[in-house]
């Protein structure tokens, strides 16, 4: 409970650092997003897509 | 908060606590009607008499007379709706089925390999008629090719460049930045070389063309022996899926017509299938990116919806569990 | 207020909406008011929770309610106080203050964060995210076509280019010389004393390999194309002035200012040159 009353005083309570700590977390959650949406994209896609069958013409050039 | 209740004056009011308007146990809900009902109820008497009366009196010769053209005025209608309803010549054409594409669901992208093949089939077989004049070598690159392999694709067709420092045209190897060689210099040369008729540039004929890919894959597979009563110049061939039903380009895709690359049967409707897969990437080369955006853009929209669905609660709790009282503020009571 | 109530006797005729009560438990209703038939009074079941839906099944379904209002005749009918039930409004209230003995203050931040946490923290991260991808694509949009990037490199062959001679290549519209140099002219423009040199550059300055030369075909005087191979230099000439280069692309007599402009490029292997 300690824990909950000092992130709400020391971030919530001001505009300055709640705006701050929006725009930190708007960092963390765009990797977060983009890495969930894109493996979600490509689970659904496995197979079809260039990435998952480039390896069998890129190993021909070597 | 009872005493207060029990104190209050007779007239209460209560708000409710889902936005309903909420009736307490026998309350009436009041509405207040526009027309009183027995006016309407008149009115609807006065007219209807009025007019059965009025056929009521009618000699037997007018009520023949209303009688046939009653008859005359339902058939004639009948008549045009079916005359509306009638076969047209220029509708004499099938219209493609939906096959069940492997990119048809709202997430699924393009087959690559099928891309793949598909680029095969169009290089060995449509090339030779049809130009795909705005799509480059560099477009294969991370579709359907490693850069190697499209670089070599370039390389094995010359392009016209220059001019060079004595101001002559001269033919070079493709390069990345080419874009794909058309068989024939202009529309006119392609018109003289093919009966006058014109191979469309298959850049964008998906996105051309009712029913798409699959109107395309049913056009190609589609070559039959032209019924009885219909006659076909020469150079010209039958199919019912084509506006029309002659054709001049005659059927190209066979069992076997090419050895794959990858050894994957070459069935005429393999060949097809994956030359509809190229020309559908070749018309929408977005298609892959924007699915992905469209599952990015619903991620997004359900979570703020659901995270205005909570604020809005957050923000309305306090209305919807306020409790409006009237209390008199005589000294008494206070 | 009260006292303009109180003023209002005379009204009594309109008032006649506050003077009539009706027990809600078994509702008579007053002649003006019409209920259509046919509507099931659904009491909610002994045990149920008061919250708004078990009210609201009290209400007449179907809104076939009807009622006429005038100076005459009542306008509405109003309950004794008494009948008034309360909805319980618990499913509004956090799990921290449910309770009627709770103190709020303790639970304060906790809840305070939460409602913070999800509306400005993930509305606003959210906001951001999506303001920021808007942003992005409308800058990309206003960067060079893949079209045009794909002509804005080039790349060459070195073994086409045979020692001692210069070919002259389009590149971003305009003329590019390559020369393989010979030993004798490498040796020679590195000797060049720099100090006598109209824009001093040593030859190293100028070539990545020294072997290679790779400059822009445009003569820094007024833009014409030098010929090749040419001039008291022996590198390049330039026929509308006279400006004579030597074959490190430095300008060594006639009336252009400066050398012939070095283009960024590089080797990425033994065999090919890549300029852009």
């Amino acid at each position: 409970m300690s824990f909950v009353n000092s992130i709400y005083n020391n971030v919530f309570r001001r505009t300055s650092t709640f705006a701050l700590a929006c725009l930190v977390g708007a960092f963390g959650f765009e990797r977060a997003f983009d890495v969930t949406a894109t493996s979600m994209f490509e689970s659904m896609n496995r197979g079809k897509m260039w990435k998952h069958i480039c390896h069998k013409y890129e190993k021909e050039e070597e | 908060m009872a005493g207060v209740l029990g104190r209050l004056p007779s007239r209460a009011i209560q708000v409710s606590s889902k936005g309903h308007f909420v009736s307490f146990p026998g309350a009436i809900r009041l509405q207040r009607t526009a027309t009183p009902l027995n006016s309407n109820l008149v009115y609807q008497q006065f007219f209807s008499s009025n007019a059965a009366a009025a056929l009521k009196n009618a000699s037997t010769g007018k009520k023949m007379l209303l009688a046939s053209l009653g008859a005359i005025g339902t058939g004639g209608l009948l008549l045009l709706v079916g005359l509306e309803k009638s076969v047209k010549a220029g509708e004499l054409e099938l219209h493609p089925p939906h096959f069940g594409w492997n990119h048809s669901g709202t997430f699924q992208t393009l087959d690559h390999t099928s891309i793949r093949r598909g680029y095969e089939v169009y290089k060995q077989v449509c090339a030779a008629c049809h130009s795909m004049r705005f799509i480059a070598y560099r477009n294969l690159v991370g579709v359907s090719h490693t850069e190697e392999e499209a670089k070599a694709e370039a390389e094995e067709v010359q392009v016209t460049d220059g001019p060079d420092d004595q101001g002559n045209m001269f033919q070079r190897p493709g390069k990345l930045s080419d874009y794909f060689p058309s068989p024939y210099a202009n529309e006119e040369a392609a018109r003289a070389a093919n009966n006058g008729a014109y191979p469309p540039d298959l850049s964008y004929i998906i996105a051309a063309r009712h029913g798409g890919e699959d109107y395309v894959f049913a056009l190609l597979t589609g070559y039959c022996d032209a019924p009885a009563g219909v006659v076909l110049r020469e150079g010209q061939h039958f199919n019912p899926y084509f506006p029309g039903g002659a054709i001049s380009m005659a059927q190209a895709l066979y069992n076997e017509a090419l050895e794959y690359e990858d050894g994957t049967p070459a069935t005429a409707s393999q060949l097809t299938k994956d030359i509809c897969t190229f020309l559908k990437w070749a018309s929408e080369p977005e298609h892959d990116t924007r699915k992905q955006m469209a599952l990015k853009a619903l991620m997004m929209f359900s979570l703020l919806t659901a995270i205005t669905y909570y604020w809005k609660r957050h923000k309305w709790s306090v209305l919807k569990t306020r409790k409006i009282a009237f209390k008199p503020t005589s000294k008494k009571q206070a | 207020m009260l006292s303009y109530v109180a003023k209002s006797s005379g009204m009594s005729q309109y008032m006649k909406v506050t003077a009539q009560a009706v027990n809600a438990a078994k509702p008579t209703l007053a002649p003006s008011v019409v209920v259509a038939a046919g509507i099931p009074a659904t009491h909610p079941s002994p045990g149920a929770r008061l919250t708004g839906d078990t009210l609201r099944l009290n209400a007449p379904r179907n809104g076939n309610v009807l009622a006429t209002t005038g100076v005459r005749n009542t306008a509405a009918v109003r309950y004794a106080h008494t009948d008034i039930r309360v909805p319980d409004f618990s499913d509004y209230r956090r799990d921290a203050v449910k309770e009627p003995t709770a103190n709020n203050r303790e639970s304060a931040p906790a809840r305070l964060s939460f409602t913070y946490v999800i509306t400005g923290g993930a509305m606003g991260i959210a906001s951001a995210y999506s303001a920021k991808t808007l942003v992005t694509d409308l800058v990309m949009s206003m960067s060079a076509s893949a079209d045009v990037l794909a002509l804005a490199k080039i790349e060459i062959k070195l073994g086409d280019i045979p020692e001692g001679k210069n070919v002259t290549l389009k590149w971003r519209g305009k003329p590019l010389f390559v020369r393989h140099r010979t030993p004798e002219e490498i040796s020679i423009e590195q000797g060049v004393d720099v100090a006598s040199l109209r824009d001093p550059q040593p030859d190293s300055d100028r070539v990545k390999r020294t072997e290679w030369l790779v400059v822009l075909g445009v003569c820094t005087h007024l833009g014409c194309v030098p010929i090749a191979n040419a001039g008291d230099y022996g590198g390049y000439y330039c026929p509308c002035h006279g400006s004579h280069y030597d074959s490190s692309g430095r300008i060594r007599k006639g009336p252009a200012p400066l050398n012939l402009e070095v283009p960024e490029y590089e080797f990425p292997d033994d065999e090919t040159l890549l300029v852009g």
